[in-house]
């Protein structure tokens, strides 16, 4: 919809040199084009089977493309689902760089596609761009139109109330992983070290002390150099990010990470528990490595491809992540243990992401002229059939199955086009990553660490609650100083930069920022979830 | 104009109006730049307006509610307000004490060495590290820093501790202005040393009848030859007091170092624009932009009063 | 002309060491000194940043590397060079480059004189407009309608147009032209009855070559390493300037291990190493434009013009 007058009109103004003031800020077209959705055009579109409707139709999608992905145009899974579906997807392609301000200038512009791919919204950015009538509400059409959706949200019901605005509303899909290796990080020791000096796996936080001082003293690889670094883990990503080493250590001392957050959940109560006794201990735990030298005294500064490098040079002891990829070279000295029991006897898993793993990963706007067929679109992915072609592509020439599960073929890797063909290489795509469609990603051994891990897991994980507006804004103003003071201090505690003595100081400062609010913010979202 | 007349002041007006007419060439020059001002600048500049509203991409930016001064409120309520405040105008102090001398003296240097061809190396290696990206300026000070690169190999060999670097509130800002020293100077001096190059000859030579040793005729030649380009780089530096530069300061940020480290623009980089809070971001950036000119105008007007070079 | 004046500098040179005392002696000593060490200093990470270049990046990353390679390879160099986007990239950014300084030197220039003359009425308060835009930005957002409704997005001058003056270099120039050129000469040129704009063509530039070479210069690198407003506002790749290819390609370090494609981490190492061979690739144009605009900072040129 161009408006030919209004550059001219701009262009005179320029030519005359005028002050260009009152020139249409922001969005004027939306609301328009949300009544003008014909409902006529629901009428056409099956609700079962393929073609998703008789007349092929066109839709434009905005989307990220990565710097591993082709162009999506040529991939095997639109082209074969479009001609399956009946219908043709026009993909607006945006990198990855800079993607994050072309998306809000989008919405700024009104310029809007008709659904938006692999869009990494946030929380506050649905409910916006939804209650202003930008993004449509969902809630309703995926009874009808997306019964692959429909069966998870009915097995998992902590997706939807992660989902589910204060009213009642869905503005967008996740990215669903029911597949328990992709959400948690491994904990991986060095088999061969164990091996060596003659150690068994650490039960405890205690043996795991001990575990980590013979790493150091006892020369486990045998270079003569007190070059190993016993533990690592990666550095933090930023302020509100939270402290990954502390992440995968808190459940030993009986610490959670629920709704998103440094949460415990006892019999429904909402405790934030960065004040509390449990989490001094853990710090002092840490610290105590930290001062020893078992803790990479760079676990706190260095960059992400240093840590992989580290993975990667087998001399560290002890560390965590997702899948053995970074250290697969030499994956066979390294193995999965269980959380070690800390001194109050708890063993937790609590670092995870929730089933609903990527929020916003795709939403319907109010241009869409066919959103019921769009709907049915997307609803594919959540399949098991859809979710394999989008990652492994086709049959015979991507992937061939073994045991009924799709495997890359050994001539297609070696190509090195893997990630060029799929739009799930590079992160955030909206579908189903099931253990059916994971050989890649979970092979034995992460499956190995994966089992050690699971009789830890909480029972529920559940994701960060969604707040109305209001609250979302309060949210942040309250979380922007607590996290970053409590990320602060507690990595000062740990490096021993502050002694334990201000940790008085340290409580009652987190409760000048007033953390009981927001420990009652998260209690009554919780609250609303469970009713 | 005729409004004007009848307010009883036709001298001044009609006077001004001549003279602007006698030099109409020079306005024709002007007048593209001037359009160009308006559109580009004045135009959008509406938008500063969301610092006093709860902007909201959707509704746009006049279709937002007003907030008044909640978002500059917010900014001077943060826990962290004043720590930000300081970190941020000691880095830039320091910097104009020490960083801001230091192209001039290499200009200086540069033009007292009468060997052209190694003037000219010096030159053009200077000048390279400006090209050198941020992230592995970053990059080559993690390793020269850490425990076991060469810088602490040397504190070591002269008796000196093990001294954690980039880990420590107490060396960040040594840390921070020396490298932007080391990647800068040259590319900085280039200014200076194209305006050394307009100073008059015969100035030197007159100077060197008069007896004049090589030092003097830096301070009395040279110098005042530049001072002129100095004081506006200073001023126009002084106008960004409140800003520096996120990209380098949030790469060498960590916990450890956070108490100097953390400055204004890096708690914009990660609690505004991170978050899409346009408005916050907008009153933040405000109120830096607010005494940035006031201490321009401050340290502009005190440069007209005493070396006749200010802006206007 | 030019040649001539550097030729009499070279005989004042020559003059001076003739008659050199002993503390100019002991001046010159310190000088190179000094300028051997500043030398030394910064050559360190030039010296590195090749080194890391050719080595393999495993070691780069430990910290092995510190000033000779290690484990030499040419893996980035050959990834980089073999790679049709950059090479478009460079295209564009040539392109871009080349016009884009052309528009900002006319547009500063006509700016930048009629500010610098002490008789135009007025002055102050056009100054003063054009000052305040240093400070005072309307953001982001009305900037991108403004370019969409003037219909750049998505061709160059949106990259172009929107940054046509720096008001930092505007100021600069102004301040040259008072500083060094005399009102004098100016005032004598326009009693004989030349009119404002022969007066720029013909004394103002001439006399301005140190300056004009340092705006070339600093307005040129400017569009060379900018990527912010291609990141805004150019959709079609084929358009994409080099740092914004260049970005992508590092970008790859940051992917997220969790949806990794196959091989990523060796991506993410190869990443490493590119990005000290990107510096190289990228920096090569800029760092050799810089003798060409040295060849202008010469002395004297100003008696020359007046003799001439």
């Amino acid at each position: 919809m161009r408006k030919p007058w209004r550059r001219n009109a701009v262009w005179t103004m320029v030519i005359l040199g005028l002050v260009v003031s009152g020139c249409s800020p922001g969005a004027a077209g939306g609301k328009e084009a949300n009544s003008a959705a014909p409902a006529a055009a629901a009428a056409t579109v099956s609700k079962t089977g393929y073609p998703i409707v008789e007349e092929p139709i066109k839709l434009k999608m905005f989307t990220r493309i990565a710097p591993v992905n082709g162009p999506f145009k040529d991939m095997p899974v639109f082209q074969d689902y479009g001609a399956l579906s009946n219908i043709e997807v026009d993909f607006i392609e945006t990198p990855t760089d800079g993607f994050q301000e072309k998306k809000n200038l989008l919405f700024a512009s009104n310029e809007l596609p008709d659904a938006l791919f692999r869009s990494s919204l946030t929380p506050l950015e649905t409910i916006r761009y939804g209650t202003a009538g930008q993004l449509i509400p969902l809630e309703n059409l995926i009874d009808d139109y997306a019964p692959n959706f429909k069966k998870l949200l009915d097995e998992y019901p902590e997706i939807r109330s992660g989902i589910t605005t204060p009213e009642g509303h869905i503005y967008a899909l996740p990215a669903v992983v029911t597949l328990g290796a992709a959400r948690t990080d491994k904990k991986w020791i060095n088999q061969s070290w164990l091996e060596k000096l003659n150690l068994e796996e650490p039960q405890t936080t205690e043996e795991l002390y001990n575990v980590l001082v013979a790493f150091r003293d006892q020369d486990p690889n045998g270079n003569g150099e007190a070059d190993e670094i016993p533990m690592t883990a990666r550095a933090s990503a930023g302020s509100g990010q939270g402290i990954p080493v502390v992440n995968m250590m808190s459940g030993s001392f009986g610490l959670d990470q629920q709704l998103g957050y440094n949460i415990n959940l006892i019999d429904n109560q909402v405790e934030i528990w960065m004040g509390s006794e449990r989490n001094k201990e853990l710090l002092v735990y840490l610290n105590k490595l930290y001062n020893e030298k078992l803790l990479d005294p760079e676990v706190f500064s260095h960059t992400e491809a240093e840590y992989l490098a580290k993975q990667a040079s087998g001399k560290t002891g002890f560390f965590f992540d997702q899948t053995n990829n970074p250290f697969l070279d030499i994956a066979d000295q390294y193995t999965g243990i269980a959380p070690p029991e800390g001194p109050h006897g708890d063993r937790l898993q609590s670092q995870g992401a929730p089933v609903a793993r990527d929020f916003g990963a795709f939403a319907i706007t109010s241009v869409n002229k066919y959103p019921e067929a769009t709907l049915r679109w997307i609803d594919y992915f959540y399949s098991v059939e859809g979710s394999t072609l989008l990652r492994f592509g086709r049959e015979g020439e991507h992937y061939e199955l073994k045991d009924g599960i799709p495997y890359y073929k050994e001539e297609f890797l070696k190509s090195g086009n893997q990630a060029k063909i799929t739009p799930y290489a590079g992160g955030g795509a909206p579908h189903l990553i099931s253990d059916q469609v994971a050989s890649y990603i979970n092979p034995p051994q992460v499956q190995e660490a994966q089992e050690k891990l699971d009789p830890h897991m909480p029972k529920v994980r559940y994701a960060a609650p969604m707040f109305d507006e209001q609250t979302a804004q309060r949210v942040n103003i309250l979380r922007n100083d607590i996290d970053k003071y409590y990320e602060e201090q507690s990595t000062k505690f740990i490096a021993g930069a502050q002694s334990f003595d201000k940790w008085d100081e340290f409580q009652a400062t987190l409760k000048k920022m007033n953390i009981d609010e927001l420990q009652q913010i998260y209690q009554d979202a919780y609250d609303k979830m469970e009713k | 104009m005729t409004r004007w007349r009848s307010n009883g002041q036709p001298g001044r007006t009609s006077r001004l109006i001549r003279r602007m007419a006698r030099r109409y060439d020079l306005y024709l020059m002007l007048l593209l730049p001037m359009v160009w001002y308006l559109v580009f600048h004045y135009g959008p500049l509406y938008g500063l307006q969301i610092a006093f509203k709860n902007f909201n991409l959707a509704r746009g930016i006049v279709g937002s509610d007003w907030a008044g001064f909640e978002h500059f409120l917010r900014f001077f309520n943060s826990y962290y307000f004043w720590r930000l405040l300081r970190n941020t105008l000691t880095i830039n102090l320091l910097s104009l004490l020490v960083a801001f001398p230091i192209p001039i003296l290499l200009a200086l240097l540069i033009n007292e060495i009468r060997n052209k061809a190694f003037s000219k190396w010096l030159q053009n290696i200077t000048y390279i590290p400006h090209f050198i990206s941020i992230v592995v300026v970053v990059g080559i000070l993690t390793v020269m820093l850490s425990t076991k690169g060469p810088v602490n190999m040397l504190v070591q060999a002269l008796g000196g501790s093990e001294t954690r670097f980039l880990e420590s509130a107490g060396w960040f800002k040594t840390v921070f202005i020396g490298s932007n020293i080391w990647q800068n100077m040259g590319w900085q001096s280039i200014i200076y040393i194209a305006a050394l190059s307009g100073i008059n000859l015969q100035l030197y030579e007159a100077a060197k009848m008069d007896g004049a040793s090589r030092l003097r005729r830096i301070w009395h030649v040279s110098l005042p030859g530049i001072t002129p380009i100095i004081v506006i780089l200073l001023i126009l530096d002084v106008g960004q007091f409140m800003n520096i530069g996120f990209e380098k300061i949030l790469l060498l940020q960590n916990n450890l170092n956070l108490e100097s480290s953390d400055v204004i623009s890096t708690f914009v980089y990660t609690t505004g624009i991170l978050k899409g809070e346009y408005s916050y971001t907008a009153a933040i950036g405000l109120f830096n932009s607010v005494i940035n000119l006031v201490l321009l105008l401050i340290v502009n007007g005190f440069a007209r009063r005493t070396s006749e070079t200010s802006l206007w | 002309m030019v040649r001539e004046e550097t030729g009499m500098s070279k005989e004042v040179i020559a003059d001076d060491r003739a008659v050199l005392p002993a503390d100019e002696r002991w001046f010159d000593i310190l000088v190179y000194t000094i300028a051997i060490v500043i030398m030394l200093v910064v050559s360190y990470p030039l010296l590195f940043v090749v080194s890391a270049s050719f080595s393999a990046p495993a070691k780069v990353l430990a910290g092995e590397v510190w000033l000779w390679p290690k484990g030499i390879t040419l893996e980035a160099y050959s990834n980089v060079l073999h790679n049709d986007k950059i090479w478009r990239g460079y295209g564009n950014s040539i392109l871009y480059t080349f016009v884009g300084t052309l528009i900002n030197l006319g547009m500063t220039l006509l700016a930048a004189y009629p500010l610098s003359r002490p008789d135009l009425p007025l002055r102050k308060g056009l100054m003063l407009i054009v000052t305040l835009t240093m400070f005072f930005s309307g953001g982001l957002i009305p900037t991108y309608l403004l370019v969409k409704d003037l219909g750049m997005v998505d061709t160059m001058w949106a990259l172009i147009i929107p940054g046509a003056i720096s008001t930092y270099n505007l100021i600069v120039m102004r301040t040259y032209f008072q500083s060094s050129i005399p009102w004098e000469l100016q005032e004598a040129a326009h009693i004989d009855g030349s009119s404002n704009w022969r007066l720029l063509l013909s004394i103002i530039l001439p006399l301005s070559k140190p300056i004009l070479a340092v705006m070339v210069l600093f307005y040129a690198v400017g569009h060379w390493n900018s990527f912010f407003n291609a990141l805004i506002y150019i959709r079609r790749e084929e358009l994409y300037p080099l740092q914004l290819v260049l970005r992508e390609i590092l970008l790859i370090s940051q992917s997220d291990a969790v949806d990794s494609s196959v091989g990523l981490e060796d991506k993410i190492l190869l990443a490493e190493s590119i990005k000290y061979v990107v510096i190289i690739v990228s920096s090569l144009p800029v760092l050799l434009m810089y003798p060409f605009v040295q060849r202008h900072f010469v002395k004297g040129v100003m008696i020359g013009s007046i003799k001439g």
